[in-house]
């Protein structure tokens, strides 16, 4: 009983804004919507009817509700009669939306425009260029929106279109509502599928759509597409729907105990997205959340199972080969042993980049969402063969005694590299003893 | 008086180029006299006639004339005597003795003579009033003309002459037209024509003085509705409208700037175009008779000292000051797109609009890519049989007359849009006097179009039209009281209250 008046109460909450609106029975006669509706119905069918079957045009959310501005806006500019912007930012969806730009601003997500100061804009603008980082690290990540007082809109072409998802809007405000609700349908039921968030999570560095489409989950998803409810705007797993989940049903959607939240990142244990593992902030309190969606499906033994074995993995790629590779890059660079000045000039970079940022978290990615063979073939599998015989040979040219001494060591001392030196025969032995899987037995002791 | 003809020709007949010349000369004055008489006795009515009875015949009738002199001259040449030496040979010494009137073959010749030039005349004159006839304009340049002429016969001017507005009046004009028609046979002979024809027709006499002899701007006030009754392509072929009231005046009326505005006497309005094809604007400007101007440039054309230069490389050398074609370019050979096409004859109901889905299966089948004209005639019974027998099998049985005539309107529209032998296809001629697809009205009236302050010309929806219907369930939806729970209120709304003058 007391779930259900909870849920009630998020409900109210969530619609009030709309409810008021739908409400109200006669709109602002001096809205100068007609006109917007009437000319951009025939110069933009597609944009109009698309809003025309959207949720806001049942609840009488027109044009100008989204696109006003104030003529002091940086963005602001008159079209006919009315000032407006083109650009529609977190904070303008905010007069209806309070609740999910409050999450969304303090998600990963709206952080992700800050991009320009990480080492992959770094890469794309100087091996690549400017135009390659615009279309490609923008699209996702979000730019910081560049004013042109001499655009017909006030927006640089250099930086509109973006729909980036921690898109640096001229008010402030971080993020992008249509990265996820494109317009001008804005769907929910887009935003629950997993088509919508592998706009951007694909790809070598962050399969994360791959990894979902190979394991069980995916696989169940695409074969029930029709019985997953998508458009019902409550959507509890397990009462709305039950047939599989979604990205957004594990990240994001509500349960039974918990309402939707548009803080992604808040039912995560681990960050895997940095060389070295580490653990989210409250990260025993994210887990218990991203529990308690699997426990929709899912017995208790089978979720504690799955994380025994997912931490094990992390693990396994922190202490096995993030640790040693990292210490190993950290020896060379202070020793002033590369040859380029510049960061990426040198061969044993990119080894050491892609370990970690490409391999490193297809593995991590794999283990995380249950895909076997991102895990292993697609992961450790990359890892491990790039370590030994990229990483360490690249490092051996460097001809440093230092290095060298330090890699002779790590190969003798340390246990789980030790199999380099040993014949094939007695390795087998101890595989089939089980004494060989002993060494990574700590692996599996929770914190 | 035969027997005298007889004996004439006989004698005049001085080889066999002279005989020749005798017999085109007579059997075609016969012929032409029969066909005319036949014609005029409502015995032959063959549109095709006109081309032989007016074109043939006197053209074999004076050609038959200039080889009887040139038979005598060639006969000269060849004897090495004079003209006088031959005649006194060819003729009785009493044809030639001199008499007070002249001899009596001067008399002979001249009374022929006198009976050529009289029936040269009739001839002449019927010719021209032949060849101004629109079956001349139509079907004497059949493979070139034959979409014109298909598109004529069903438009609104079908009853007005090709020459009223394509050639002027007066012997200038009429001298201009011949001289284009001898290039134009010359190109047609030599296969140097374009196909399909290229727009816009340059040469085409002043518009307003051709237009205004009945559509003069006295006339042009006030509004004119038009309803546009269009189909969903559904089961049913549910109707929808959208119904303008176009502000038609020429702006004289108080607050009232209408679409005539254009050609008012205070207004001379000039544009130039990329390529002067009257596509894309350079600039365009409207002069009042103190001589101020007002000028709007396209700031998508750059503008270099060579002249104007787009992205699409083009560049004009004419000014033009704009008439009734700028915008009613297509008034006769009207070439519609399909889905209007369609549209108005479901409106009309020249098909049954019972039968399921017909409105999408006929637009289907007109759309495929057909390699000719008969082959797309097969091809639209093909696909509209087809589709009932495969999908409303009963139907094909019960309902084949009404399934035979939507196949006949198909064929119909496709024949008189579609032309292989032109490369004329759907769209191949838009028409301005709309502005659907960014072109008509708006390829002035755009936000690019701006003058020295920035400012566009007017391109708001209710500028020229008020709306009454919006692909709308009733043809005056808006008329009415507009529902708060409708998505569409405050559209609604706000073209109701413009249409009634409350805004």
């Amino acid at each position: 009983m007391v779930r259900y008046c909870k849920l009630a109460v998020g409900i109210l909450l969530i619609m009030g804004p709309v409810l008021e609106r739908m409400g109200a029975e006669s709109p602002d006669p001096k809205s100068p919507a007609g006109e917007c509706m009437t000319c951009h119905k025939e110069k933009s069918p597609g944009l109009y009817r698309q809003w025309f079957s959207s949720s806001h045009a049942r609840h009488g959310v027109t044009c100008i509700d989204c696109h006003a501005a104030s003529q002091e806006d940086p963005d602001a500019y008159q079209h006919f009669d009315a000032w407006i912007s083109t650009l529609v930012t977190p904070k303008d969806c905010s007069a209806c939306h309070e609740r999910e730009f409050r999450e969304v601003a303090g998600s990963h997500h709206a952080r992700a425009g800050q991009i320009l100061k990480s080492a992959d804009a770094y890469l794309a603008h100087v091996t690549a260029g400017h135009p390659a980082a615009i279309q490609g690290c923008e699209s996702c990540h979000g730019a910081p929106l560049k004013i042109d007082p001499d655009a017909p809109n006030k927006l640089s072409p250099l930086t509109w279109p973006n729909s980036g998802i921690g898109r640096i809007n001229p008010d402030g405000s971080e993020g992008s509502c249509n990265a996820c609700h494109p317009r001008h349908t804005f769907a929910i039921a887009q935003a629950r599928q997993p088509e919508s968030c592998s706009k951007c999570h694909l790809g070598p560095d962050h399969p994360q759509k791959e990894v979902y489409e190979e394991s069980k989950h995916g696989n169940t998803y695409y074969t029930h597409l029709a019985k997953m409810n998508l458009d019902s705007f409550k959507w509890v797993v397990g009462e709305d729907y039950f047939a599989a989940p979604t990205c957004a049903t594990c990240h994001m959607s509500a349960t039974a105990t918990q309402t939707v939240s548009h803080d992604v990142g808040n039912r995560l244990t681990w960050n895997l997205r940095p060389p070295l593992s580490t653990r989210q902030k409250d990260w025993q309190t994210k887990g218990s959340r991203m529990k308690d969606v699997c426990s929709a499906c899912h017995g208790s033994t089978f979720v504690t199972g799955h994380y025994h074995q997912y931490d094990a993995s992390v693990r396994l790629y922190n202490e096995k080969f993030a640790k040693p590779a990292t210490e190993l890059m950290t020896l060379i660079r202070s020793k002033n042993l590369l040859k380029s000045p510049a960061e990426f000039g040198n061969t044993v970079e990119w080894v050491y980049w892609e370990l970690w940022h490409h391999e490193g978290r297809r593995a991590r990615h794999g283990a995380s969402m249950m895909g076997p063979d991102y895990t292993w073939w697609h992961g450790f599998y990359d890892i491990a063969q790039h370590f030994y015989f990229k990483l360490i040979p690249e490092a051996r040219k460097l001809n440093d005694p230092d290095v060298n001494t330090w890699i002779d060591t790590l190969l003798k001392d340390d246990p789980m590299h030790r199999w380099l030196n040993q014949p094939a025969a007695d390795l087998k032995a101890a595989i089939q003893s089980g004494e060989l899987q002993t060494i990574y037995s700590d692996l599996f002791k929770a914190e | 008086m035969v027997n005298l003809y007889l004996h004439f020709i006989r004698r005049v007949s001085i080889n066999w180029i002279g005989r020749l010349g005798v017999i085109l000369t007579t059997s075609s004055f016969i012929t032409f006299v029969c066909l005319e008489i036949l014609r005029l006795g409502g015995i032959m009515t063959n549109a095709y006639i006109g081309l032989i009875t007016y074109l043939t015949f006197p053209t074999l009738f004076i050609a038959g004339l200039l080889l009887i002199p040139l038979a005598w001259w060639i006969q000269k040449r060849r004897e090495h005597r004079s003209i006088q030496e031959l005649a006194g040979e060819r003729f009785d010494a009493d044809d030639l003795v001199p008499r007070p009137m002249g001899s009596r073959l001067v008399l002979t010749i001249s009374g022929l003579t006198f009976i050529n030039i009289v029936f040269m005349t009739g001839a002449s004159f019927r010719t021209l009033q032949f060849m101004d006839s629109a079956t001349f304009c139509g079907t004497a340049c059949h493979r070139v003309m034959n979409p014109e002429w298909t598109t004529y016969q069903v438009s609104p001017h079908a009853r007005v002459k090709c020459v009223e507005c394509h050639v002027g009046e007066g012997i200038e004009a009429l001298i201009d037209s011949k001289l284009s028609g001898a290039r134009q046979m010359l190109m047609l002979i030599f296969d140097a024509y374009n196909r399909p024809i290229h727009t816009p027709v340059k040469e085409l006499r002043p518009a307003r003085e051709t237009c205004e002899k009945c559509h003069w701007p006295e006339k042009f006030y006030g509004r004119r509705m038009d309803v546009f009754e269009h189909f969903r392509p559904d089961e049913t072929s549910t109707p929808f409208y959208t119904t303008l009231n176009l502000k038609i005046d020429t702006g004289r009326e108080a607050n009232h700037s209408g679409i005539h505005w254009h050609i008012a006497a205070v207004n001379e309005v000039r544009y130039t175009s990329v390529d002067d094809e009257r596509k894309t604007m350079i600039w365009v400007d409207v002069r009042r008779p103190d001589g101020s101007y007002h000028r709007y440039t396209n700031r998508h054309v750059v503008m270099n000292h060579s002249g104007m230069q787009t992205p699409l490389s083009g560049r004009s050398t004419d000014v033009r000051v704009m008439d009734c074609v700028d915008c009613h370019n297509r008034a006769t050979h009207i070439y519609e797109d399909p889905e209007n096409a369609v549209d108005r004859r479901l409106a009309l109901e020249q098909v049954d609009r019972t039968l399921p889905y017909i409105k999408r299966e006929m637009l289907h089948a007109l759309t495929i890519n057909y390699s000719d004209n008969e082959t797309a005639r097969k091809g639209i019974e093909n696909h509209i049989h087809g589709f009932y027998r495969n999908s409303y099998p009963h139907l094909i049985e019960s309902q084949l007359p009404a399934i035979d005539e939507a196949v006949r309107v198909a064929r119909e529209i496709y024949d008189t849009h579609v032309h292989h032998t032109m490369d004329l296809t759907w769209n191949t001629y838009p028409s301005f006097n709309h502005h659907q697809r960014n072109t008509g009205c708006f390829r002035c009236h755009n936000e690019n179009v701006i003058d020295s302050g920035g400012n566009a010309i007017a391109f708001d929806c209710t500028a020229c039209h008020s709306i009454l219907a919006y692909e709308s369930e009733t043809p005056l939806h808006f008329v009415g009281e507009p529902d708060p729970k409708d998505p569409e209120f405050p559209m609604h709304r706000m073209l109701r209250d413009e249409f009634l003058g409350l805004l």
